[in-house]
């Protein structure tokens, strides 16, 4: 049997994301013959129904999105709701700071974000990760959170430079604010 | 300016800064006009409507206009009656600036993490475990490498729960009264005291008793401390 037939039916098996080199270590192989034969089989499988992915540090299969919803009237699930804004902020704020407490995300959010947090571990996206110096819960991402959202792993976030204004946004900001500070009550 | 005009929702807002971020970047609205008490009356007749008050809803609201308010009563409050408290227009711009723009990054790379989620969860993973021969420890297939009945014997007296230690005889040996006497004779010789070159050798429950100490001499007039940064030195001096 070829060696991308062999990694397929591995990943078949696993319920879990499998890494590079336990693929490599079962299949007794290297690892540039592993990434090779996924190559192959991410190819083979573009006009089928299940698809390759590389989440959360290692690969899996998935069924195709476009049976999405047949798969959820098969299966009898819900449609998984959308984040709130709140939620997306926070998430967004631990992916990135993390690990990050309380008081840092209710600080750049400028609103406490207890309510956020609490649906965001209750739906497996974070985890609580012991305390800070000073005593403040802190929180990071799980690995359900890299899955869910299609992350290779935390590097794959983009740069967060990338959400920053341009200069000009900043500068008009800026003129904006102070000309509500000039325009104060006599 | 009414609401009505604003025409602000105020349900879509995910905090005060994205609310004011909103409210500067109209065109049209100045934040000095803008009356946060009609907001505050809009969101009343909101409620009314509704007929019962979702408390979380609310709880989120007053956050958010009361953080409102006090970033607009700083860039609107005359700055003669205070004048050392009172930041200048610009600098509480600047800061206010600093703080929006921080927040702004964590709202787009937000909106961006929505579309990956919006995108992610139309895959659906295998949920299935595996099949339990393949399993690396298999319940069934495990053996007892001990005989249950001599282990039983071996280790049932670490299981039995021993009973609670008698702690009556130890008291608390540090007394705010002594630690007062101590500072009251170090600082006698109206030298300044450096905490950690005093106490530092001292037990946790000591130093934390020694602070209470400092603050009830603080209190009454006695000694004035200082610390110039988080963790760094405090300095006593005798007044």
């Amino acid at each position: 049997m070829k060696l991308e037939q062999v990694v397929e039916s591995l990943l078949f098996l696993s319920p879990e994301p499998v890494g590079t080199a336990e693929l490599a270590e079962a299949c007794e192989a290297t690892e540039a013959e592993v990434d090779r034969a996924l190559d192959l089989l991410g190819t083979a499988l573009a006009d089928r129904g299940v698809v390759l992915r590389e989440v959360a540090g290692g690969w899996t299969l998935a069924s195709h999105p476009d049976a999405e919803e047949e798969a959820r009237r098969l299966l009898a699930k819900p449609k998984t709701p959308p984040l709130t804004q709140a939620q997306a902020e926070t998430l967004a704020i631990v992916a990135y700071l993390q690990p990050v407490s309380r008081p840092e995300i209710a600080r750049i959010r400028g609103v406490s974000s207890e309510s956020a947090i609490q649906t965001l571990t209750e739906r497996g996206l974070i985890e609580e990760a012991g305390r800070s110096r000073f005593g403040a819960v802190i929180h990071r991402t799980t690995p359900l959170f890299e899955r869910l959202f299609g992350l290779s792993g935390l590097d794959a976030l983009p740069d967060p430079a990338r959400f920053d204004p341009t200069p000009e946004d900043e500068a008009e900001l800026r003129e904006r604010l102070l000309t509500a500070g000039e325009q104060r009550t006599d | 300016m009414r609401p009505a005009e604003l025409d602000l929702d105020l349900d879509v807002f995910a905090g005060p800064f994205d609310l004011l971020m909103t409210v500067v970047l109209r065109e049209e609205v100045a934040l000095a006009e803008v009356e946060l008490g009609e907001i505050v009356i809009a969101y009343l007749e909101h409620v009314e409507e509704q007929g019962e008050l979702d408390l979380e809803a609310a709880t989120e609201f007053l956050v958010l206009i009361a953080s409102l308010l006090e970033l607009k009563s700083r860039l609107l409050l005359p700055a003669a009656e205070e004048e050392e408290l009172q930041m200048a227009p610009e600098e509480a711009a600047e800061e206010l600036l600093a703080r929006l723009l921080e927040y702004r990054r964590y709202r787009d790379a937000a909106a961006h993490l929505a579309e990956l989620f919006a995108a992610g969860r139309r895959y659906h993973y295998r949920s299935a475990p595996l099949p339990p021969v393949l399993r690396r420890v298999a319940l069934d297939a495990a053996r007892p490498a001990y005989d249950p009945d001599l282990l039983a014997a071996s280790i049932g007296d670490l299981l039995r729960v021993p009973p609670k230690p008698d702690t009556s005889h130890i008291r608390p040996t540090v007394s705010l009264e002594k630690r007062l006497r101590v500072l009251r004779e170090l600082l006698r010789s109206r030298r300044p005291l450096d905490f950690d070159e005093s106490f530092g050798s001292e037990d946790k429950l000591t130093q934390a008793v020694t602070l209470f100490a400092l603050l009830e001499m603080h209190k009454r007039g006695e000694a004035t401390w200082e610390q110039d940064a988080l963790f760094g030195r405090i300095t006593i001096e005798a007044r």
